[in-house]
Order: structure tokens, then C-alpha cells, then sequence
């Protein structure tokens, strides 16, 4: 599904992934966590496009496709989707409108027919309900003015709408109080699949306890320094970041 | 500036000035036209002795810093001499707004033409017209109205106009006289055989407590060159109120020119919205007096310059009496490398207190090579007011370009939706739905064809 190798990328001079490796298959859920500025969402920003970042080495391959070639809209419409860690504002975009665009991008591209107006809303209605969002977010600008919660169950919101092949959680748990997480986390679960891969960047244990990830690992300095399975979590929950990154430096 | 300009400006009339062209034939015409008023004969031939000597502004006059003549004079434009018979109801197809429910009122290069309007509905107390036709049988509505809520105009294209008139709209909505649709009226041009101006001069009166919305919109038919200089004077009764929609959509090499006069009474009020899509070079002045306290003047505008584009909106509201509001609020889009000007003078005179103004201009520029000038001023003489003003020149966020990106929306859309998303609040003013969806859509279609 998703096969990284040797990745390295600068911002400006600083180079900030420096080697990453990572494997992904259909249907599994990776924990990444890591300290601050290790690289977790420069990581999910290269491998979803954003300009600023210049990849110097290494590959990404998405379900067969080199996605560095791709442009950022080409990479959503294979089947990538980040929910970002800080979603961004768009005064004057209504959310309906541009959900709808984005759905009949990604359809059209799929070479399925674009949905009408009231099936796509029969959709959101549906989907509206997993992550329990009062449809009168629909009718205003795209996150404006939204509370933290409501904009990361928003981002999710997006994904259950867009249905992605791998989506990338870029601490989608932070900031949100234990209710907003467990809406957030069943939310996520609800759209598991065999189909769908996940890459769930957190800082916290809690979001692991409600998606369960079939491994974890550590990214720190730019490089994933150590894999395991969800115990590793309960580890880096106990003793820190310190004693691994400590490992790897002697 | 040419030089035959300069001289215009140094030395009053030793040379021909670069716009007597415009005025070919109306030194004889005047008494013809004036329909034999004294009064209206004098203002015109003040207007052209003004023309004479005043001649082109240059870039060193007050107003026209940021926007150059030269384009404009170098057509060398000789005025519409034979009525336009030839459009018929079917050529209008293609400019009409679709599912627009409105009384229809069509003008084709400044000229009214009966044979195109569909007003039937227009409900008792409403009279509409065209000048040239008023002016011979009934003279005497237009006293007092009729260039005097003008005056000498800000410039001088007024004067031009004043002196070069021949024919344009009257409107008069008596005491009370309500019309609940949309009143449109469709100006429409129509490119000659060598480009040609017109300068329509049109009248709107509403009586106390009358009340209307009237859709201007200046439209072309094909990619014709020429000018359109008009004046429109307006003048609100007591308690009157007035929303006023102008749209401005034309080919790609209209030169256009409007001087809009407005005289509000005590309490009325006046609502515009101003859409400039263009044009290859316009200029709008809004000139707003109060008449009357406890009036309110709202100006609300988007403009949209493109490649060969300029748009230019300049503001003159005036605030001499006490308790009377005015806001602008105006946004500009320039892509390629279009030019647009903005220049917003609020001022209040020492009188005016409690005086509530704003005025605000924020702008959207898409490349490098594109240009805005905004100058708000604000002159305030008193001291009990409320009065603000603020302006921005910024580009599209990457951020968001990315997060739409990131959706699969591909990069032309995501801009579009970006620039609609910042124009929507004043698309939004217009208050009417179909006008808004056409609106919307020239602004996102020539945002998408636009080179960044
Ligand atoms: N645009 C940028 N310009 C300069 N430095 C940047 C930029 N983006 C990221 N960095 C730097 O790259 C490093 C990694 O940042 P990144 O945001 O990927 O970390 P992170 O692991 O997501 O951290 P956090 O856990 O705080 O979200 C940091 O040192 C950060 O300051
Ligand atoms: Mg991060």
C-alpha cells in the first residue's frame, strides 16, 4: 500500500527527515509518535504535497504509484487523505460546497459518475452522524469560526466523506477533552476497513487505548528509530521518548 | 499624457482639446436638444465652455494619479450619431440573467429603446422614459433635478457629458410609489464602424417614502470597442429608499465612464452595490451628498481587473449635517496584469456630528505583475463621530490553497473558491438570488480562464 524508503527532506537548508523507512499494508493502523519537532508532521505534509519541502532522497510509493511526482490534488484523488494537525480556516468557502467539490474530484478522476445534489446529501447525513456533527457546520465556511473539537471531528468528518485508501491523522486527538476524543476515536473506527490503511500520529497512550494500532513506532531526529507492536506504546507512555533515543545516539 | 493635453491645461482654449471630438456637432445642437429650456441650454453651454477649459486631467491632477488618459484619448472617439434599430429582443438573449424576474428597461448606446422594454407591470406612480423624449413633452419634470444634483460634476467627463447629452433614462417614482420587482435596466452597446461614445445622461427620482431596487448593467454585444460617459443623477426623497445593483460586464475594449450623483433626503436610504468585471479601462465615481438627516448611504463593491484591465472606483461621500451614516465596503480581485484603483474620501464637516462612517477595502492580488492602489481617506472636521476606515492588499493564503489541494480539488478551482470565497459577502449584498448565481459565475469563469 504505502512503501517509504530512505526518505530524506530539507525545509530551506534544515534537513529534517533524514532517512525514513516505513512499510505500510491494506488495512493495517500505524501509531507514529515521537518529541516535538522529530518530523511527525513534516513527514505527512511530503507525503501529501505541500509546497516548502524538498525531497533530496529516498522513495514513496502509493499502491503503485510514485507519489512524489504527483501533485497534491492527483495524491487525494488515488486515495490519500491528511487530517491535519492544525485545518485551516477558509472564510467565505461553504463547507457543503466545497465537500462537494472535493467528493466529485475525487469521483470523477475514479471515472465514477459526480453524485447529485440529493444523493450527496443523503450521504452526508449518513456520515454526519458517525461523528455526531450538527449539520448546521454544513451551511457556514469551511472551519471558520469552528472550535478546536469541531474542527478536527470536521477533518474526520472529510475523511468519511472522501473515503481514502490511507489516511494520515496528524494528532487528530490533541487538544480535544476525553468526550470530543471518544467521538473522534469511534468515529475513525467506524471507518476501518480491510481496504483502508492508517497512519495515527499522536503524543498520547489514550487515543491507542480506542484505536488500536497494529504497530507502533518511534520517529525521532527524521527517522523511524524503533517499530513495534501496540505494547511499545504503553512503554513510551511509561519511560518517555529519552531512553530509546538515547539507544539509538550511543 | 499627450502634449496636446499639457497645452489644454496651461493655455485654455488656444488648442483643440483632446475631447472635442466627443462633442462634434453639439455647439449647434444645444438650443435642439435643450428642447428649447433656457435653463437646460445654459448649463450646457457652461459645460462646454468648462470642457474647453479645463481639458484633460493629467496625472498630476487630484484624482487621477493611478489612472492614465492616454489609452482613452488615443481612440480619438467621435459620438453615436444614428439611432440602433437594428437590435432586436432576440440579441438580448445572450446578456440576460437567467431566471432574473425583473421589469426590463433597455438602452442601447445611451440611447432608450421603447421597442426593448418590458415594462407593462410597472405599477401607478412609477413613470419611465427616455430623456430626449421627456425633455419635449414634458419639461417641466426635470427642473430642478435634471443637472442640478450634479452640478458642475467632479471632473470633466461630467461637464462632457452635461454638454454632450442627448439622451438617457428618466425615472420618477412619485410620493409613496412602491415597486416590489426589480426594476433592470440593460444598457447595452453595440460596437460601430469606428469607435464612437456615448454619453447618456439618465435621471432616477424617488418621491418621500417611495421605494425601489433597481439592477443596472452595462453589457456589450461582442468584443466591440467603444465608450460609454454617463452620468447618472439621483435623488432620494424624504423616508425614500433605494437598492441599487450596478454591474458592469463588458467587452474586453469598452472605455467606461460613470459619474453617479446622489442626493439623499432626511432619513432615506440608499443601498448600492457596485460589480466592475470590466471593460479594458473604467472609472466610476460615486458621489454622495445628504440632503437630509438621519440618512444612511451603504456602498458596497467588487471589483475584478484582469490582463489589459483597469478598474478604477473612486468615492466622494460628504458628510455636512448631523446623525447621517455611510459605509463602503469594497473588495478587489486583480489577476494577470490588471490594474485597479480605489480611492474612498469620507469626509464630515464640522456640522455632521454623530456621524457614523466606514469605509473599508480589502484586496486579492494574484501575481506578481498586478497592481492596486488604494488611498482611503477620511477627513473628519468634527468631533462627536464614529468613524473607521481600514485597507489590505494581501494574496491567497498557501495554506488554504493546499488544504483544498489536499482534497482533490485541483488548483484553479481551489482558487476560484478561494477569490469567491473572499468576494461572497459582497455578492451576497446583492440580495437577489439569480443576480448573485450570474454574478458568481462571470466572476469565477474569467478567475478560472485568468492567467496567475
Ligand atoms: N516551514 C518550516 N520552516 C522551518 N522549519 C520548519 C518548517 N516546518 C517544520 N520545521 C521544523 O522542522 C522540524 C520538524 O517539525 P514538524 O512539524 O514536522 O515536527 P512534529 O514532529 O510534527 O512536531 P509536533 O509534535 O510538535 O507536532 C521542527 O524543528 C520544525 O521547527
Ligand atoms: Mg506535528
Amino acid at each position: 500500500m504505502l512503501s517509504v524508503k530512505g526518505l530524506k527532506a530539507n525545509v530551506g537548508e534544515k534537513e529534517i527527515l533524514q532517512g525514513l523507512d516505513l512499510e505500510v499494508g491494506p488495512g493495517e493502523v500505524h501509531a507514529i509518535m515521537g518529541p516535538n519537532g522529530s518530523g511527525k508532521s513534516t513527514f505527512a505534509h511530503v507525503l501529501s504535497g505541500r509546497e516548502g519541502y524538498e525531497v533530496t532522497d529516498g522513495s514513496v510509493t502509493f499502491d503503485g504509484a510514485d507519489l512524489l511526482e504527483l501533485e497534491p490534488e492527483e495524491r487525494a484523488r488515488i486515495g490519500l487523505f491528511l487530517a491535519f494537525q492544525y485545518p485551516v480556516e477558509l472564510p467565505g468557502v461553504n463547507n457543503t460546497y466545497f465537500l462537494k467539490a472535493a467528493l466529485n474530484a475525487i469521483r470523477k478522476s475514479r471515472g465514477e459518475e459526480e453524485l447529485d445534489a440529493v444523493s450527496f446529501m443523503r450521504l452526508m447525513k449518513e456520515r454526519l452522524k458517525i461523528l455526531h456533527l450538527d449539520d448546521s457546520l454544513l451551511k457556514r465556511p469551511v472551519n471558520f469560526g469552528f472550535s478546536g473539537g469541531e474542527k478536527k471531528r470536521n477533518e474526520i468528518f472529510q475523511m468519511a466523506m472522501l473515503e481514502p485508501k490511507l489516511a494520515i491523522l496528524d494528532e487528530t486527538d490533541s487538544g480535544l477533552d476525553i468526550d470530543a476524543l471518544r467521538i473522534v476515536a469511534d468515529g475513525v473506527n467506524a471507518l476501518r476497513s480491510p481496504e483502508r490503511s492508517m497512519l495515527v500520529v499522536t503524543h498520547y497512550q489514550r487515543l491507542l487505548d480506542y484505536i488500536q494500532p497494529d504497530y507502533v513506532h518511534v520517529l525521532a531526529k527524521g527517522r523511524i528509530i524503533r517499530s513495534g507492536g501496540k505494547e511499545l506504546a504503553l512503554e513510551l507512555e511509561e519511560k518517555g521518548y529519552g531512553w530509546i533515543v538515547g539507544e539509538e545516539a550511543a | 499624457m499627450s502634449a496636446a493635453a499639457k497645452n489644454i491645461a496651461t493655455e485654455p482654449q488656444a488648442q483643440p482639446g483632446p475631447f472635442d471630438g466627443w462633442l462634434r456637432g453639439t455647439g449647434d445642437d444645444i438650443d435642439a436638444v435643450a428642447g428649447g429650456l433656457s435653463w437646460l441650454a445654459r448649463e450646457r453651454t457652461d459645460a462646454l465652455a468648462r470642457v474647453r477649459g479645463q481639458g484633460a486631467p493629467t496625472a498630476k491632477t487630484e484624482g487621477w494619479r493611478y489612472t492614465g488618459l492616454r489609452s482613452l484619448i488615443e481612440q480619438d472617439f467621435r459620438p453615436v450619431d444614428e439611432p440602433l434599430t437594428a437590435v432586436v429582443a432576440d440579441d438580448l438573449e445572450d446578456v440576460l440573467v437567467p431566471g432574473l424576474d425583473a421589469h426590463r428597461i433597455v438602452l442601447v448606446n445611451g440611447r432608450y429603446a421603447p421597442e426593448l422594454c418590458v415594462t407593462d407591470d410597472l405599477p401607478k406612480g412609477v413613470r419611465v422614459g427616455g430623456l430626449r423624449e421627456t425633455l419635449a413633452q414634458d419639461p417641466d419634470a426635470l427642473e430642478d433635478l435634471l443637472t442640478r444634483i450634479a452640478g458642475e460634476g467632479s471632473h470633466v467627463f461630467a461637464s462632457l457629458n452635461t454638454a454632450g447629452m442627448d439622451d438617457g433614462l428618466v425615472m420618477l417614482l412619485e410620493r409613496g410609489a412602491v415597486v416590489e420587482r426589480p426594476i433592470e435596466v440593460i444598457h447595452l452597446s453595440v460596437g460601430m464602424d469606428e469607435p464612437r461614445v456615448a454619453q447618456p445622461r439618465h435621471l432616477v427620482r424617488l418621491g418621500d417614502g417611495a421605494q425601489a431596487e433597481l439592477i443596472e448593467r452595462y453589457v456589450s454585444l461582442g468584443e466591440s470597442l467603444y465608450c460609454t460617459n454617463s452620468v447618472l443623477e439621483i435623488a432620494l426623497g424624504r423616508d425614500a429608499i433605494l437598492k441599487h445593483r450596478r454591474l458592469q460586464s463588458e467587452s474586453p475594449n469598452a472605455f467606461h465612464i460613470t459619474g453617479l450623483y446622489l442626493r439623499q433626503g432626511e432619513n432615506s436610504r440608499y443601498h448600492g452595490v457596485n460589480i466592475g468585471l470590466g471593460g479594458a479601462w473604467a472609472r466610476t465615481d460615486l458621489i454622495m451628498r445628504f440632503a437630509g438627516e438621519h440618512a444612511e448611504c451603504d456602498l458596497v463593491g467588487l471589483y475584478l481587473a484582469g490582463d489589459k484591465q483597469l478598474i478604477d472606483y473612486h468615492m466622494d461621500v460628504r458628510h455636512a449635517l448631523p446623525n447621517c451614516s455611510s459605509r463602503e465596503t469594497f473588495k478587489g480581485i486583480v489577476h494577470g496584469k490588471g490594474k485597479a484603483v480605489f480611492d474612498g474620501l469620507v469626509y464630515v464637516a464640522q456640522d455632521a456630528q454623530k456621524t457614523d462612517a466606514a469605509m473599508s477595502n480589502r484586496n486579492l492580488i494574484l501575481s506578481d505583475s498586478a497592481e492596486v492602489d488604494t488611498k482611503p481617506q477620511l477627513e473628519i472636521y468634527a468631533d462627536d463621530v464614529k468613524c473607521s476606515h481600514g485597507t489590505t492588499v494581501g494574496q491567497i493564503e498557501p495554506e488554504m490553497l493546499f488544504y483544498l489541494r489536499s482534497r482533490g480539488i485541483s488548483a484553479p478551482i481551489a482558487r476560484r473558491m478561494l477569490c469567491l470565497g473572499f468576494a461572497g459577502e459582497i455578492i451576497d449584498a446583492l440580495g437577489n438570488q439569480a443576480l448573485q448565481d450570474y454574478v458568481a459565475e462571470q466572476v469565477g469563469q474569467r478567475l478560472e480562464q485568468a492567467p496567475i
